[in-house]
């Protein structure tokens, strides 16, 4: 039997959380539901016209080379900005766990990219690289003999460009939650390794690592939604899906088949396709990532 | 004494609220931004200013495309502005929206009559459905050749005698090599320049009279025409001439900076282009193809809608505001900030007899183009398609997988029209 917690009050804890419920419906439940109840359905842009076209939306969604496209450029992007972001964060997070002159200095201004909103992110590395007038088109041209490096063409190199912005600018979040595991690493443990003779090398591997796997397991998470989700700000300022639809992921395509191209059932079609496939990889995750991490010392 | 001050406060609230009852309080959403945002704000203030009874506020909206999603979204929940302003691309989802007053019964409907001869011909045909102009012409362009004169007198090529078909931008693109120019032509709006070169050749972009006589139901760019346009500009990218600069005004930069001999571009660019070049800028008419019978430039750029289901009063408000735009000095003040055409034929008289265009010719070059060519065939009104903004983009598509390689021209505009007529039909089905 469950503690009663509320003596005397049967509903107050119902009648507690009845904001945060009431929002949680109608924000996100509703429009979940009528999403998916739009992805059955083809719409005109003013809505005066519906027609139901059953599974018609996810059809053509599967057998589009475009949608096909989408998707790697997605896998591509996502796995660079998890694998490169949280390997960088990791090593940049232990340098700066040294206890080293003006380490303050140095954590805050690794971390301080979090502070910037991807609208200035995105426009620091347009800027950047922008072909003609770009500091690093300029000195990659200086050092190749007058290569011209213009990603406004180069779909690969645009993919590039925006995965390494998207990184950066999540490398200051990732870099705090590795510190403060990095700082609740028993002090005891790395002691005895090194009485031991363990190498440094070793030592973190065996001791420090799977220390962090908590922190790991949730930046994993965390990194996942945003590679997925909020990098569309980064996007849009940057290179709107382009050139060709070289950075055309899975988020900015679905934006643009809703509101752009005002093609709702389409795009209800997608957002339920990435609802399914990003449920399916986080229970997958929690599942094994939970197992194998160790939350008790 | 805050009660006090609370009341006074009230009370003036009341009364101010009377004194601007007054007023007819309409809006207009639009999506113009930069320097095109201050001349706007600026005709609103003296509209304002010279029409003590209207309250007009106009509110930048975002993006052309933000613009329309906004408006399709407040018109279902009836919080639409009166006026808005939409890309001509987003024409015929306009026209078939049921949202609208077609802009050519509003004089009718507050009981004046109005004589819409005064616009400009090829603009007013662009909006015209029937003959009747159903949204307000607002910002015109269309797309013309700019070259810098310097790199062509570097080359050892007249200044003043630009490239008039593709054989010679090919030939002109050679000696521009040779004298060491890297990147001699690039476009601006891809898919918009493919469209020129069908209208500007009196060829049809769609079936159904360019869907001017019916919805289009098929796109003819895959035909023998267009695989040509594309075949010769794969092949001047193979040769080293063409340089493909990206979508709508990226390849501006590198022409501004010196590094691109010509550049196809909307006219709306000219004002920022020949206040960022170092250089001479000549301008002239688009290229041609030999042996292709004449056609016209495209309008290009925005028209301004009237929203359906307004208060008489409110109507009378936003014609009044329809009316002051047509106005030859607002006309003459929008074109000379921004670049657009004035969309008045007193306003064009009234620039020619300032000496307006005899001290920038290239002010003249677009007007020149557009009204010496012949506009008798619906291949030169443009071509008005339901899903106009997707089948644009699937067409900047073909074109990059035609010059990078990727796919052969035919191959590239193939797959472009099969997807283009997709959503042809898919269209037809909701809208017929």
């Amino acid at each position: 039997m469950q503690e009663d917690r509320f003596p005397g009050h049967r509903f107050l804890p119902y009648l507690l959380i009845l904001p945060s419920a009431a929002i949680i419906i109608i924000f996100l439940i509703v429009p979940f539901i009528q999403s998916v109840q739009e992805s059955f359905f083809t719409t005109n842009p003013f809505g005066t016209k519906t027609i139901f076209v059953g599974l018609r939306n996810y059809m053509r969604l599967f057998a589009s080379s475009d949608y096909h496209k989408s998707i790697v450029t997605t896998l591509i992007f996502s796995g660079f900005v998890i694998m490169i972001g949280l390997s960088m964060s990791l090593a940049i997070a232990h340098l700066l766990n040294q206890k080293i002159r003006g380490r303050g200095f140095y954590q805050i201004a690794l971390i301080w990219t979090y502070a910037l909103s991807p609208a200035v992110a995105g426009t620091i590395w347009a800027l950047m690289f922008a072909p003609a007038t770009g500091i690093v088109p300029y000195i990659v041209a200086k050092l190749f003999g007058g290569y011209v490096l213009n990603w406004m063409t180069n779909g690969k190199l645009a993919l590039l460009v925006v995965s390494a912005a998207a990184t950066w600018k999540m490398l200051g979040y990732n870099i705090v939650f590795f510190l403060a595991g990095l700082q609740n690493v028993p002090g005891e443990l790395l002691e005895a390794a090194r009485v031991d003779g363990a190498t440094g090398w070793r030592t973190f591997w065996k001791i420090t690592f799977p220390m962090l796997s908590p922190t790991t397991t949730f930046l994993l998470f965390v990194n996942m939604l945003y590679s997925f989700f909020q990098v569309f700000g980064l996007i849009d300022i940057m290179t709107r899906g382009g050139p060709g639809d070289a950075t055309n992921i899975l988020v900015y395509k679905l934006y643009r088949d809703g509101f752009i191209h005002m093609n709702s059932g389409s795009a209800s079609a997608q957002s339920f396709i990435i609802f399914v496939v990003i449920s399916i990889a986080a229970v997958i995750q929690l599942r094994v990532a939970t197992r194998k991490a160790i939350y008790s010392r | 004494m805050k009660r006090v001050l609370a009341v006074a406060l009230l009370a003036v609230l009341v009364l101010s609220s009377f004194a601007f009852a007054e007023k007819t309080q309409i809006t207009w959403w639009h999506a113009m931004s930069g320097s095109r945002l201050d001349v706007v704000n600026a005709i609103v203030d003296q509209f304002n200013a010279t029409h003590p009874d209207i309250e007009l506020t106009a509110m930048f909206t975002g993006s052309y495309a933000e613009t329309l999603t906004k408006f399709i979204a407040s018109y279902k929940t009836g919080t639409a502005p009166n006026l808005v302003q939409v890309y001509e691309v987003g024409t015929q989802t306009m026209l078939g929206s049921g949202a609208i007053v077609p802009v050519y019964k509003v004089p009718g409907m507050v009981g004046e009559t109005w004589d819409w001869a005064k616009y400009i011909i090829p603009i007013r045909n662009y909006y015209s459905k029937d003959g009747n102009l159903w949204s307000m012409p607002f910002n015109s362009s269309t797309a013309m050749l700019y070259y810098n004169k310097d790199l062509f007198a570097k080359a050892g090529l007249d200044p003043n005698k630009p490239p008039t078909t593709w054989k010679e931008v090919e030939e002109y693109g050679q000696k521009l090599r040779d004298s060491g120019v890297t990147n001699v032509l690039s476009f601006g709006w891809p898919g918009w320049i493919l469209e020129q070169m069908f209208t500007s050749h009196n060829q049809l972009f769609a079936n159904n009279d360019n869907g001017r006589s019916g919805l289009a139901t098929e796109v003819l760019f895959n035909g023998d025409f267009g695989t040509m346009v594309v075949d010769t500009w794969t092949k001047l990218a193979k040769e080293g001439i063409f340089l493909y600069g990206g979508p709508e005004y990226s390849a501006n930069t590198a022409f501004k900076s010196g590094q691109l001999a010509m550049l196809l571009q909307s006219t709306s660019s000219l004002a920022g282009i020949e206040k960022g070049s170092q250089f001479a800028v000549g301008t002239s008419f688009l290229p041609r193809f030999e042996g292709y019978p004449m056609g016209d430039s495209v309008i290009g750029g925005g028209s301004l809608w009237v929203r359906k289901g307004q208060s008489t009063k409110e109507l009378k408000a936003v014609w009044e505001f329809l009316k002051y735009l047509g106005d030859t000095d607002v006309a003459i003040q929008w074109h000379k900030g921004t670049g657009y055409f004035p969309t008045v034929n007193s306003a064009v008289k009234a620039l020619l007899d300032e000496g307006w265009f005899s001290k920038d010719q290239n002010f003249l070059t677009a007007f020149l183009q557009i009204l010496s060519g012949r506009r008798d065939t619906a291949a030169v009104k443009g071509v008005r398609l339901g899903p106009f903004v997707e089948i644009r983009e699937i067409e900047r598509s073909a074109i990059e997988k035609a010059v990078s390689g990727v796919l052969t021209p035919k191959q590239a505009l193939d797959e472009a029209a099969q997807k283009a007529n997709q959503l042809l039909k898919d269209y037809a089905e909701l809208n017929s």
